[in-house]
């Protein structure tokens, strides 16, 4: 063996194990560690979002936008990347509107990652993109805005911080209006720019469906200016207005005192953005007589002609004495229901019975839910008979011992412009997709019939009466003929448990045109100052909002009808 | 023959990574074109959220009040005339509605 083999062996040797070096480093790397780094490689290349949907935009029955999603910045801080906490944040204190010791506080905190201030108007992201700092940072989130501000909150509701519906339709329609969640990786490169966005289709996320609604932005308008006006000039604590569709039981509007801008509810309390028209019950008062005047009616009890006597204002039942505002004597049914007597109302209710009675205040929905499509909605107040004192069928045809909302009033009272059929009332009309096909047709539901068209069409003269002659001739409207009936209601003292003589609630509730009604509403105004009467306090709120909104919706006056067709 | 083998197998390699640096590109193209796509939607709907602020009724009524000092009619000056078709036509046109203010208010009428 001469030295030129042996260096020959001593060269394969060398790359032998050179090899087997590298076949050990290769099997390290791709068998041994190789779990631990291709997660390694997965952080560094790959980029794992959540990316959700916008939400579901809300619309007017017109399509007028009333709530939608923009994408606003978010803005961070990482105190770990800041070279000077104090000089960031006398920057950034002017952009976020924020005490700068408050955001220094965040800036000195030992993270990696701080909110400083979440969904913030485009303009302040554009100014912090200008300040360029190093260590803060912006991320874009969906927020939502209810671009007419105050107008229809107490429906419309508002979303929390993360995007969850907290009240109202935002909450009530939460399934169908929020965007899809799906998590999504993405591939980046050195740079971090992502690349090879496989499936692009399905990486985008749906958003949530739309909804339309019966609500029309104008109508609702015209009742929360005047409501707000009423409740304003009378020194009132609250008050609600309804104005419905009879014939569908859609809702035009649902205005509510005092309101409340959505787009910044983060100081108020639920007392504020509570919807009143749904959730308080009243004691009617005497807009209950409508229902007493239904159910004798239909149960021919009394006829419009039937003779009364008013026992000069003062009557006792049970030891308790009722009076009349006015002293009144023998009357016609349909008098007493104009003049609004108490004794009237309660001989009425006497005739009647417990059990037609109950009978007839169920069936007009009284004591349930009407079921509309919005949250927090109470059953109202009404006992079973068995409960009931021996002065309790008295006080319930003069609408006390019973608890209703507004909603549940003005549903019955359209029941009677509806010739006698009770609907289902309703905010949401349609639901759409993101491409806006329409996902669901809301119809108009009747949910019974609560006396024949006759009973209904009795009625209404009569309660065109009330507007003509009785208390309510404040709610006449020029031009049209206006069926309703007023409503004042002692409330109970909570100081005291008995009926405050300085609380009351004042109501008037109607529609319009009388002969082929357009309008059903209710106008409540609670605990007013000064003279409380329904007539009052309310009647001019209904004949206000009414005349604006047969204006609006284009509905002749009686008196242009007979000119046009004299002129024929 | 081997060549010719030899430079198809390196056409197939060139091919081969010319689409994978294709893909690359055009996928950072797609990007772009996803950013600019995001960017235009949310101006779109910072655009939506302006008009719907600028057509609030609210805002409506404010500006015709106080600033062009219009009132709102008062009761015998809204006229609704319900025009019927004089000549049948082929397709019954939708029935219009038309306003008509009896009296307007001196001095503001004519501007």
């Amino acid at each position: 063996m001469g030295p030129s083999r042996s260096r020959r062996y001593l060269l394969l040797l060398l790359l032998l194990g050179g090899f087997g070096i590298i076949l050990f480093r290769l099997v390290t790397l791709q068998v041994l560690q190789a779990a631990e780094l291709t997660a390694r490689a997965d952080r560094q290349h790959q980029k794992s979002v959540t990316l959700e949907g916008a939400r579901g935009t809300v619309t007017d029955r017109h399509g007028k936008v009333l709530a939608m999603n923009m994408e606003v910045p978010s803005i961070f801080g990482v105190p770990t990347s800041l070279d000077s906490p104090t000089s960031a944040a006398r920057s950034l204190s002017p952009v976020l509107r924020i005490r700068r010791d408050e955001i220094e506080k965040k800036l000195r905190q030992d993270k990696h990652f701080v909110w400083l201030a979440r969904k913030v108007e485009p303009e302040q992201g554009q100014r912090l993109e200008q300040l360029s700092i190093d260590g803060i940072g912006m991320v874009m989130e969906g927020r939502r805005f209810y671009p007419k501000g105050p107008l229809l909150a107490h429906v419309l509701g508002f979303v929390g911080m993360d995007g969850l519906g907290l009240e109202g339709l935002e909450r009530r329609y939460e399934l169908q209006l929020h965007g899809e969640k799906r998590v999504t990786i993405l591939q980046r490169d050195a740079l971090g720019r992502t690349v090879f966005p496989k499936g692009l289709r399905e990486q985008v996320p749906a958003a949530g469906h739309a909804l339309t609604l019966t609500i029309d932005e104008v109508i609702q308008y015209i009742a929360e200016k005047e409501l707000e006006e009423a409740v304003n000039n009378t020194h009132a604590k609250a008050g609600a207005i309804i104005v419905m569709e009879p014939q569908t039981g859609a809702i035009l509007a649902m205005a509510v005192s005092p309101r409340f801008d959505p787009n910044t509810v983060a100081a108020l309390t639920a007392d504020r953005w509570r919807n009143r028209a749904l959730t308080d019950t009243y004691e009617p008062g005497s807009t209950m007589k409508v229902v007493v005047a239904a159910a004798a009616l239909e149960e021919k009890v009394m006829m419009p002609g039937s003779m009364v006597f008013g026992e000069n204002g003062r009557m006792t039942i049970a030891n308790t004495t009722i009076h009349d505002h006015e002293k009144m004597g023998w009357m016609t049914f349909a008098q007493m229901i104009q003049k609004s007597s108490n004794i009237g109302a309660a001989k009425t209710g006497m005739l009647l019975g417990e059990q037609r009675m109950y009978r007839y205040l169920q069936a007009f929905g009284f004591g349930q839910r009407t079921e509309v499509d919005l949250p927090g909605e109470v059953g109202g107040l009404l006992k079973s008979p068995r409960e009931w004192g021996r002065r309790s069928l008295a006080s319930i045809s003069m609408g006390q011992e019973v608890g209703v909302t507004p909603l549940q009033m003005v549903s019955a009272v359209s029941a009677i412009a509806n010739d006698g059929v009770l609907m289902k009332p309703y905010v949401v009309s349609e639901v759409r997709d993101q491409k806006g096909q329409s996902l669901k047709n809301i119809l108009p539901h009747v949910r019974r019939r609560v006396v024949s068209p006759d009973t209904a069409r009795t009625l209404t003269t009569i309660l065109e009466g009330v507007v003509t002659n009785g208390t309510g001739m404040k709610a006449a409207i020029a031009g049209y003929r206006v069926a309703g009936k007023t409503g004042t209601a002692q409330k109970v003292d909570p100081r005291t448990g008995t009926y405050s003589s300085t609380l009351s609630v004042g109501s008037f509730v109607g529609f319009v045109p009388a002969d082929a009604p357009r309008l059903a509403m209710i106008v409540v105004i609670d605990e007013p100052q000064g003279e409380a009467w329904g007539g009052v306090v309310a009647a001019p709120v209904f004949r206000r909002v009414g005349e604006q909104v047969l204006t609006y919706l284009g509905v002749s006056r009686d008196d242009q009808v007979k000119i046009a067709m004299a002129a024929r | 023959m081997k060549v010719i083998t030899f430079i198809a197998g390196l056409c197939l390699v060139f091919l081969f990574v010319w689409e994978r640096v294709d893909i690359v590109r055009l996928g950072y193209h797609v990007e772009r074109l996803k950013t600019q796509k995001v960017l235009l939607e949310r101006e779109r709907d910072q655009l939506q959220v302006k008009f719907s602020t600028l057509t609030a009724p609210e805002r409506i009524a404010k500006v015709a009040t106080d600033k062009l000092g219009l009132v709102p009619p008062q009761q015998g000056q809204v006229f609704i005339v319900h025009p019927q078709p004089v000549v049948p036509v082929l397709a019954t046109p939708p029935v219009e509605q038309v306003r008509i203010a009896r009296s307007m208010p001196i001095g503001r009428g004519d501007k």
